[in-house]
């Protein structure tokens, strides 16, 4: 097989397995599904825990409905492109779309102390 | 007094150097939580950042001061994905190039691994099928980087969960081809071989058996935790005795040129870290 043979078949197949991880796909032939199902959950952890890093805003709203919502928002939906950030945006716009959020906690950050927010 | 010793002392390894100090190296993994613990920990000989969390144009202060002082620091990337279909980006090359070079790094370390494919990110280190197939592409991808680099570029076998049904030989003896096929100096993650022999029954010992230790750049450890059966290397815990139990192993047959605990959430104590770097110091003297 040549290099480019190679690595267009690589591209598939590992693009097929990501696919299971992340969006819900499923599984390629031959892989054992349980542990495929494992890294799923894995890889939904590792997303939830970063997310509740960068907005603790939401995850202290959520208390311990964060872990059980972040999951039914991750669940077969990839990381958007703009990484954690775009992310964390995403879970928040879905938690307003259903009415979870108040209203206040949906725009953090310096804008609320800035000494000019006054003067708009 | 207080003196670093000699740059002749330094040993020199594949994949770059790391220097000597008055015992075998051992260095604990920066992170920003803990950099002042890290300025302050006794016997910290060399560290590491994760390449993707630093600007090399606006180094954070406590890195310049580790750096004044003469410790080395090694840039660890976790984006590049080298063990993908894709040609390494370019501009992820060139930041790891330019964090190299702000730090005056001896060497760059990375995974043999994926981290994204057909658009989408796995926001984590997945293991490459391996095939023949796939060893002539990403031993392409390490040239690539390679000639990217200022540096010696080093890779990290990887955790997993799972294997791919078409793998036709172990990682060892895919990093040992890559070894062969590019002069790519090794990264041992001895809480890795751990992870692997817990969760796919993969010995440790044999990986040990099979990996060109005398590559060994230097050598990762780390703790985790024991779920359903499972081993997650989560790095955020006291290193289990079987992990040192496997460095001790690998000591008795390389002198590790550096020994590096990892360790990034739920931060314990300065003193229980120190600790920790004391029980790999006695797991490398055999203690």
């Amino acid at each position: 097989m040549s290099e480019d043979a190679a690595r267009e078949a690589l591209a598939g197949a590992q693009a097929a397995l990501l696919a299971a991880l992340v969006a819900g796909e499923e599984a390629p032939p031959g892989f054992d599904r349980e542990r495929l199902l494992i890294q799923e959950s894995g890889l939904i952890s590792k997303r939830r825990r970063t997310v509740a890093r960068l907005r603790p805003d939401l995850a202290a709203l959520l208390g311990d409905g964060f872990a059980a919502e972040f999951d039914a928002y991750a669940r077969g939906r990839p990381k958007p492109p703009g990484g954690s950030h775009a992310d964390a945006r995403d879970f928040a716009d879905r938690l307003r779309a259903a009415g979870r959020l108040p209203k206040e906690s949906v725009t953090p950050g310096p804008r609320r102390w800035s000494p000019f927010a006054r003067r708009r | 007094m207080g003196e670093r010793p000699p740059v002749a002392a330094a040993r020199t390894v594949a994949g770059g150097a790391l220097p000597a100090a008055a015992g075998p190296a051992v260095g604990i993994g920066w992170r920003p939580e803990i950099d002042l613990t890290v300025e302050r920990l006794p016997g910290v000989d060399f560290v590491e950042v994760v390449a993707e969390n630093v600007d090399p144009a606006r180094l954070p202060e406590s890195l310049r001061v580790l750096r004044a002082r003469g410790v080395p620091v090694i840039p660890h990337g976790v984006g590049l994905g080298i063990g993908g279909a894709e040609h390494p980006d370019p501009r992820r090359l060139a930041r790891l190039a330019d964090c190299a070079r702000a730090l005056e790094a001896p060497l760059v370390s990375e995974h043999l691994a994926f981290v994204r494919a057909g658009g989408m990110e796995a926001g984590h280190l997945l293991p490459v099928p391996r095939t023949r197939a796939a060893l002539a592409v990403v031993a392409e991808n390490v040239r690539r980087a390679q000639e990217a680099l200022p540096v010696p570029l080093a890779l990290e076998n990887v955790a997993a969960l799972f294997g791919w049904p078409e793998d036709e030989m172990t990682e060892a003896a895919f990093l040992g081809e890559l070894v062969e096929m590019t002069g790519v100096g090794l990264l041992v993650d001895v809480a890795n071989l751990y992870t692997n022999q817990v969760n796919l029954g993969l010995s440790a010992t044999a990986a040990l058996d099979g990996l060109p230790l005398s590559e060994l750049a230097y050598v990762h450890v780390a703790g985790g935790h024991s779920r359903g059966g499972l081993w997650h290397d989560t790095h955020t815990a006291r290193v289990p005795e079987e992990v040192l139990d496997i460095l001790a192993e690998l000591c008795a047959r390389v002198d590790p040129p550096g020994v590096l605990l990892e360790w990034d959430d739920d931060y314990p104590s300065d003193g229980a870290l120190e600790r920790e770097l004391g029980r790999i110091r006695g797991a490398m003297s055999g203690v």
